[in-house]
């Protein structure tokens, strides 16, 4: 049965379920939970290992790469930390030390910016290590244990990075499938050195200076290494398969076999591309589109890559960079695929396009895709295209030009020809279907709502659905106003990542959310759509005028779920408008979500799951019945004293409790 | 007067325990036991740090493995060629894992992650480097009641020759690259024990080297 879980705890799982011996850690945004995650078990009990609270991420990266010598270790690190790991990172490939990184890939400042890209894991990319970009939860917690298998494969020895994007896939939480722990010994077994540094009778000397001629004989071994672990992946994946059930490969081909039109990516974004290819395939008069999703991306299957574009038959390659190649002719990823299809497919190969986006947190949206599926069309046409990269979402820089007065002046000079003859194409822009319900919560920071929402996820879960929960990360102080968004789709099917961002309900934890300056918080609430606030004192008639026009189907709810929670004596409002929520939200009743909530309410479990009943039994729509005076919970000494710590022992769900249970 | 309790303090000290009395804590040597002995003589035979053996085809098929399948190891070894090597993990001859891979490596005399194998280094001569010679005088040389000069030497070229009385210190004259370094730290200020180019004492020299 799936379990909820944060990207980070996937991973983290994945390192405990490698039974990782050894584990310094120097915390930083996004991945600082893998880390907590693991200090939490050692310190429980429940898993074995070292860990090291380094002084830097130069010295985790140091011990990691020590403990590498004689035992398995991983760590975890994203952004700055990763830069400030690479100036040992290649005392761990050249010394053949098969250690583990998780890297929550984020933006590397100036301008600081805790957001996600590739940045980091692009600085890293000459550094000798195995880079496999994973693009879910699911994914990284099996990239990990995959992970040890490769790198401790003989042929290989070289240290691996598992990369997932920041936030949408570190923090966002959904269903994962945890494997068996003795099945997971039977696929990796345990490490054994080749050369253990404390061995006494072959004592031993690592990182020995050497001259040039043994250097560049032993560089020449490490290339030769690092190139084996393309073969080791492919098998290691299918093996995995075999024993899991989820089979993995070097890439991705999601699509048509025949795809004429090509889209190339590493990780999360392309949940939204899966959904526009499997709208525009197939449409009539439209070639045949995919998406080329790369797992492998260090070292490079240059040869498989184009062999599977030859196979197609592709004649246009648009590639997704989420980070750059500051003073190269291209960004990373669109570097290597253009390299590699020049050198194995000679004349014959597809053009290659650069597209960079999704930089510092940028949402890679759907119509993106649509945006770079109309821009293969073209240059498969042979229409001409720009020789550098072409940019999303900047305004006075698009890749089709409706108005040339938008356009920066010096890049029309440059490029006015070019963009003359790109043409916007209306059939690429077709409404996408809308398979997924959407909930956005709106609420205070500290009042509960990320708990709530991942409640709600695992019960959606337990009931057959499958469902997605985002929370918004950003410089949010306690009581600032933020979001968690939660994705839900039927059973079954395809795995949907992305939101279409019109909500089906609108959940306000604080009625004064709606009048903040700062926040429409209505915008994008469906004409169809559901309301749901927690208020004693606001009737429907108000709330109406609020919402505007346009907006008259809109079902709305109240609940005084503060009102409830007072009389309970709880803390927080969360859990009776998680009740509520299930009153608004058929398609996942309560009555089957109750068996759930029984075994993973937070604590006080009692009196939270009586706050459930009671949002569920109190959830109006008819408005409040009477003004009644304003509820505030008491601001006790108690209350004041909190602080996260606290939340995360109550947090949800209890990895460790599912599985004592299991 | 009352006496004060004494109490033992919890401490990972293996050669000392420590004892509170009061606000005064003492150390004193903690009293032997087996366990410390004990574990001592298995630290080799901990399978962590028992190094694999990496065989090729011709190390296999010369010698008789118990616990793994000779034939089809070999056979398997064959079809991969001459690059074939078995991955042999067996603490205290009991295997534990036995691997047959292909090795990766282009250059097939340097190690994997340039790793050096201390016991497999050969010493090499470094006379040349000298400008001067070193030789102790076994008259002047207190032998094994001293030894500062062999602790002290970093090609660790000073070796002592015999035990107790007439036991002396020798310069390898292969290792030795003139540093001066025992010379400096002689306890007799070789006054008498280390000759340089023949000469015991060096007014000059000695000048140059302590700035008298």
């Amino acid at each position: 049965m799936a379990t909820v879980l944060s990207g980070n705890s996937a991973a983290a799982w994945g390192f405990r379920l490698s039974r990782v011996q050894c584990y310094p850690y120097y915390p930083i945004t996004p991945s600082t939970a893998c880390s907590e995650q693991i200090a939490r078990w050692v310190s429980d009990g429940a898993l074995e290992t070292v860990t090291i609270n380094a002084e830097s991420e130069h010295s985790a990266a140091s011990q990691i790469i020590a403990a590498g010598k004689s035992v398995r270790a991983g760590t975890a690190t994203s952004s700055k930390g990763l830069l400030y790991m690479i100036e040992v990172m290649e005392n761990a490939s050249g010394g053949s030390i098969p250690c583990g990184f998780f890297i929550g890939n984020r933006a590397t400042g100036a301008p600081i910016n805790i957001w996600a890209d590739n940045s980091d894991a692009y600085a890293m990319r000459d550094s000798g290590a195995i880079q496999i970009f994973t693009a879910d939860a699911q994914e990284a917690l099996d990239g990990v244990i995959q992970g040890y298998r490769i790198a401790e494969d003989l042929r290989v020895r070289i240290p691996f990075a598992v990369n997932l994007r920041g936030f949408t896939g570190t923090h966002a939480y959904e269903g994962v499938e945890i494997p068996k722990p003795e099945d997971v010994d039977r696929f990796l077994p345990g490490y054994i050195s080749t050369m253990p540094l404390f061995a006494p009778a072959k004592p031993v000397t690592y990182g020995a200076m050497l001259s040039a001629l043994p250097y560049r004989r032993h560089k020449r071994n490490q290339m030769a290494a690092l190139k084996n672990a393309v073969e080791v992946t492919q098998e290691v994946g299918r093996e995995f398969g075999e024993r899991f059930g989820r089979s993995y490969g070097l890439f991705d081909w999601i699509g048509d076999q025949k795809a004429k039109l090509v889209v190339a990516l590493l990780g999360e974004s392309a949940g939204a591309g899966e959904v526009v290819v499997r709208h525009l395939q197939g449409k009539q008069g439209l070639p045949g589109v995919a998406l080329l999703k790369i797992r492998l991306f260090s070292p490079f299957p240059a040869s498989e890559i184009s062999q599977a574009l030859a196979a197609a038959g592709t004649k246009a390659v648009v590639v997704l960079d989420e980070g750059l190649n500051h003073g190269g002719v291209f960004p990373p990823l669109a570097q290597r695929i253009a390299t590699a299809v020049q050198l194995h497919l000679g004349s014959h190969a597809p053009k290659v396009a650069s597209v960079i986006g999704g930089l510092g947190g940028s949402e890679v949206r759907q119509e993106h895709f649509q945006l770079m599926f109309n821009l293969a069309d073209n240059i498969a046409e042979g229409k001409p295209l720009r020789a550098e990269p072409y940019w999303l979402d900047i305004d006075e820089d698009p890749i089709f030009v409706e108005n040339e007065q938008q356009v920066n002046p010096k890049l029309w000079k440059k490029w006015g020809e070019v963009w003359k003859q790109q043409k916007r194409k209306e059939k690429y822009f077709s409404a996408l279907p809308q398979e997924t319900d959407e909930v956005r919560i709106y609420s205070r920071a500290g009042q509960g709502a990320i708990t709530s929402a991942v409640g709600f996820t695992g019960a959606g879960i337990l009931t057959g659905s499958r469902l997605l929960t985002v929370p918004a990360f950003g410089s949010e102080r306690r009581g600032a106003i933020i979001t968690t968004d939660t994705l839900v789709h039927g059973g079954g099917g395809q795995k949907i990542r992305s939101f279409n961002r019109t909500w089906d309900v609108m959940v306000l934890y604080d009625d004064t959310i709606l009048y903040s300056p700062e926040h429409q918080a209505l915008d994008g609430l469906k004409e169809s759509g559901t309301l749901l606030i927690n208020s004693s004192r606001l009737t429907v008639k108000k709330l109406r005028e609020q919402l505007g026009a346009g907006k008259a189907n809109v079902r709305i709810f109240t609940v005084p779920a503060a009102e409830i929670a007072e009389r309970l004596g709880l803390k927080h409002i969360n859990m009776a408008m998680l009740g509520a929520l299930h009153r608004v939200y058929e398609k996942i009743p309560l009555e089957k979500a109750l068996p759930y909530y029984e075994r993973h309410v937070p604590k006080p479990r009692e009196l939270s799951l009586e706050a459930i009943r009671l949002g569920y039994a109190e959830c109006t729509d008819q408005g409040a019945k009477k003004r009644v005076k304003e509820v505030r919970l008491p601001v006790t000494a108690e209350f004041l004293a909190w602080r996260p710590e606290d939340h995360s022992q109550i947090a949800w769900p209890s990895e460790t409790e599912e599985i004592r249970a299991g | 007067m009352a006496t004060i309790e004494e109490r033992v303090l919890d401490s990972k000290n293996r050669h000392m325990e420590f004892v509170a009395t009061g606000r005064l804590v003492t150390a004193r040597p903690r009293e032997a036991t087996g366990e410390t002995e004990d574990r001592g003589s298995k630290i080799e035979d901990r399978a962590e740090l028992c190094a694999p053996e990496i065989l090729a085809i011709d190390e296999v098929a010369g010698q008789v493995i118990d616990g793994i399948d000779s034939k089809a190891i070999l056979s398997r070894m064959a079809d991969i060629g001459p690059e074939a090597r078995l991955f042999l993990h067996r603490p205290q001859g009991k295997v534990l894992r036995a691997e047959v891979y292909e090795d990766p490596r282009i250059c097939p005399e340097i190690n994997r992650g340039a790793v050096i194998e201390n016991l497999k280094e050969k010493p090499k001569d470094v006379s040349g480097w000298r400008t001067h010679d070193f030789i102790i005088d076994t008259k002047g040389c207190l032998g094994d009641e001293c030894g500062r000069c062999s602790v002290m030497c970093p090609e660790n070229a000073i070796h002592l020759m015999g035990k107790g009385k007439g036991s002396f210190h020798e310069i390898d004259p292969l290792a030795c690259k003139g540093c001066y370094i025992c010379w400096v730290e002689c306890y007799r200020t070789a006054a008498d024990c280390i000759l340089v180019d023949g000469k015991t004492f060096d007014a000059a020299m000695r000048a140059k080297h302590f700035g008298e």
